[in-house]
């Protein structure tokens, strides 16, 4: 075996942390910033996969398109129809409320599911797409991996700068303060539905760009790739658990849970084979526990939100405070 | 710099190179869905698999006394973690060969992203879906298991030699119902059928009779039902026979369980028939059956049969390409291509013997003669069975 093939599995590792960290950043934006709770992250990852995929694919009979564009031409595609199937979704659903609008965004993501499922004419329904290109794929499999982690882990980072740099905007401040006291923002004459919408778009873009980068990773897209489990509620623990509010945190939440998600199996196969089969079933179980024990030692998240000027601790706290009693003082921090 | 780098590598490289055993196990990887949607076949398939790995290793093991390890994975029936464990067999267990997934959309993205790349041969048992058949795969993935082209197309011919002229197709929405409607839906009508009705339905609704109303306006007598007998397709089965809106039912291999017999009864399953793959009632699956039931496995369970091929083929390739990673594919076709001494399950002494003196041998699975195409597909073989008192009995054999 080839020196170089050693790193095969942690490269193929951390380029699903890359994938991870993408979906992560988006939900940040989301909930992190803007307090949207929103529970359909694999809609959003599915119709940036599938776009991609239909866009980068030679043509096919039966199905849409197969446009056989460049690749780049595919994730700027996904990105684009992510955000412009965000913005109606947004439009309407964003009047509701926290809880309200977690349900509202469960049934979007389980529509755009099925219509994967059942559509021949656009997805090819059951059977998925399958021949879609990898940039750099035909060399040899440690090359294409590497090849393949540094385009990742270029837009991966070319994101986290760009969303820093939007939070220690104003804007940033902005959505914090609408997250914190929406009748406070609005009285101070923001807003509050446009900001929420471009909040909503911008993290949907940002989780169709990382269906787009996962589609090229696994060649092939099936409906059985869009489970909220690991799609949506796995993207939920990493922001909860690494921090909301901070991309670092989330990214942190992003390595922690997929290494653990993913290594934890090496380390059972070390059981008597008839423990090894059981203990498949504890992987979820330690995530869910970890999970646990971090919002009951650490409800911020390991790399909890930080802000300049924090006289006291728990600015959650002066937030609700501020929701008894309205004083605006702080919005513009 | 980059040279001394280079260098460093190669030295830890020849220490472990030297520290390592001069006999290592051959490892292989078992993938198989323990978690998600195909748990419920996991007992046994898994322990069909083992089975075969301590059929080989108490006969001698392989190549110079090797023992063959299988290493089990979880493909979860979802492409995301099979991907990945798929990579952790290949890279971190130093497999040379694997068995599985189970779920076709898993495989795709297994094949993809681990075992092609890395060459690795990759032999399914449970994979159906005809997307696979044309997978660009550097002739390293093999299936077991035939398609759902050839299911859909024998039961589509089988129904119009019995004089069904008119049937409704209800099928699950999912690449197995949905691959064996079309393949039945296309030789139906080609050979002078009518589909009257052709819906699919989703999983684990609560009621399906909405759906059925439709279905039987079309004014067909026969229902076809792609589904699984352990969930939905029991409720959309006894619904359809409650409200009277088919008189005859067939269904394909998915149906085939004891779970609407118990459900539903015997006596009301009089007009039920189902397809399923079987072994051209061969001695070598008499020997399976025996050899598996001997175990205190359940022979009736699904897949069992192709499963036990796929890991002893496995065996075979490795043994008669000399443990050599990149000959794998082209042995294991040499294996089983319908030339040379007959090879029957469980006959492992035997093969390993004439492979070492250089003669030709032919496996004859229990689920078949496993003669790959050039697509690694291997064609099946099917009979329509009924309920016979709590089991089922063969009506005829489909061509």
């Amino acid at each position: 075996m080839e020196w170089i093939s050693i790193l095969n599995y942690p490269v193929y590792l951390a380029i699903f942390v890359c994938i991870y960290g993408c979906l992560a950043i988006g939900l940040n934006i989301q909930w992190g910033y803007a307090g949207l709770f929103n529970a359909g992250v694999a809609g959003f990852f599915a119709i940036g996969a599938y776009t991609s995929a239909i866009l980068t694919t030679p043509h096919a009979e039966g199905r849409i398109g197969g446009f056989d564009l460049p690749v780049p031409a595919g994730i700027v595609g996904a990105m684009l129809l992510a955000a412009l199937i965000a913005w109606p979704i947004g439009r309407i659903c964003l009047r509701f409320r926290s809880d309200y609008l977690a349900i509202v965004t469960i049934g979007v993501a389980e529509g755009i599911r099925l219509v994967a499922r059942s559509e021949e004419w656009l997805t090819n329904s059951a059977r998925g797409i399958s021949g879609i290109p990898r940039p750099f794929g035909d060399l040899p499999y440690a090359q294409a991996q590497l090849a393949y982690l540094g385009i990742t882990a270029a837009i991966l980072l070319v994101v986290y700068l760009l969303v820093e740099r939007q939070a220690v905007s104003p804007w940033g401040r902005m959505m914090r303060a609408i997250r914190d006291n929406e009748d406070a923002a609005r009285a101070m004459g923001k807003d509050v539905p446009h900001r929420r919408l471009e909040a909503f778009v911008l993290g949907s873009a940002t989780m169709g760009l990382a269906g787009a980068l996962y589609v090229h990773l696994a060649r092939t897209i099936t409906p059985d790739a869009i489970d909220p489990m690991l799609v949506t509620f796995l993207v939920w623990i990493m922001v909860i658990l690494g921090g909301s509010g901070n991309n670092r945190g989330v990214l942190l939440g992003a390595v922690i849970v997929w290494v653990i998600w993913s290594m934890s199996e090496i380390v059972t196969d070390q059981l008597p084979a008839e423990f090894a089969l059981k203990a498949k079933y504890g992987r979820m179980f330690l995530i869910g526990l970890l999970l646990q024990v971090v919002l009951r030692f650490r409800p911020q998240g390991l790399l909890p939100e930080a802000l300049r000027k924090t006289p006291r601790d728990g600015n959650r706290r002066r937030a609700a405070e501020d929701r008894t009693a309205p004083a605006a003082g702080k919005i513009e921090d | 710099m980059n040279r001394k780098l280079m260098g460093l590598a190669f030295a830890l490289l020849g220490t472990s190179a030297l520290a390592g055993p001069a006999l290592a196990d051959v490892n292989i990887g078992l993938l198989a869905g323990i978690t998600g949607g195909a748990a419920a076949m996991a007992p046994e398939i898994t322990r069909s698999y083992q089975f075969a790995v301590d059929q080989v290793n108490e006969q001698g093991g392989l190549l110079n006394g090797q023992k063959l390890v299988g290493v089990s994975a979880d493909d979860g029936c979802s492409p995301q973690v099979a991907a990945d464990a798929a990579t952790k067999l290949v890279n971190v267990s130093g497999v040379i060969g694997v068995v599985g997934p189970w779920c076709s959309g898993a495989l795709l993205a297994a094949a993809n992203s681990a075992t092609i790349p890395a060459g690795v041969l990759l032999i399914s048992p449970a994979a159906t879906s005809p997307e696979i058949t044309t997978l660009k795969d550097n002739d390293l993935v093999f299936r077991t298991i035939p398609s759902d082209e050839y299911q859909g197309q024998a039961l589509a011919r089988t129904l119009l030699e019995r004089g069904t002229k008119k049937v409704a197709v209800s099928f699950i929405n999912n690449d197995y119902g949905k691959g064996i409607a079309e393949a039945f839906k296309k030789e139906y009508e080609a050979k002078g059928g009518e589909i009257a009705g052709y819906e699919a339905h989703e999983e684990n609704k609560s009621s399906y009779r909405s759906d059925l109303a439709n279905l039987a306006q079309g004014g067909a007598d026969t229902l076809v039902l792609l589904d699984y007998g352990d969930t939905s397709g029991l409720t959309v089965l006894r619904e359809a026979i409650e409200n009277g809106f088919f008189k005859n039912f067939v269904g394909a291999e998915g149906m085939k369980t004891s779970a609407p017999i118990k459900a539903i009864g015997a006596e009301n399953l009089t007009t039920f028939m189902a397809s399923a793959p079987i072994s051209s009632k061969s001695e070598a699956l008499e020997i399976f059956n025996k050899a598996f039931s001997g175990i205190g496995g359940d022979i009736n369970a699904s897949y069992v049969a192709p499963s036990y091929d796929a890991v002893f083929l496995m065996a075979l390739a490795i043994e008669k390409a000399g443990g050599d990673k990149s000959k794998l594919s082209q042995s294991l076709r040499a294996v089983s291509n319908g030339k040379g001494e007959p090879i029957m399950p469980g006959e492992w002494k035997k093969a390993k013997e004439l492979i070492d003196a250089g003669k030709e041998i032919d496996y004859k699975g229990a689920s078949g003669d496993v003669d790959f195409d050039a697509n690694g597909d291997v064609p099946g073989s099917y009979a329509l069975f009924k309920v016979a008192g709590d089991d089922y009995a063969i009506v005829t054999e489909m061509k």
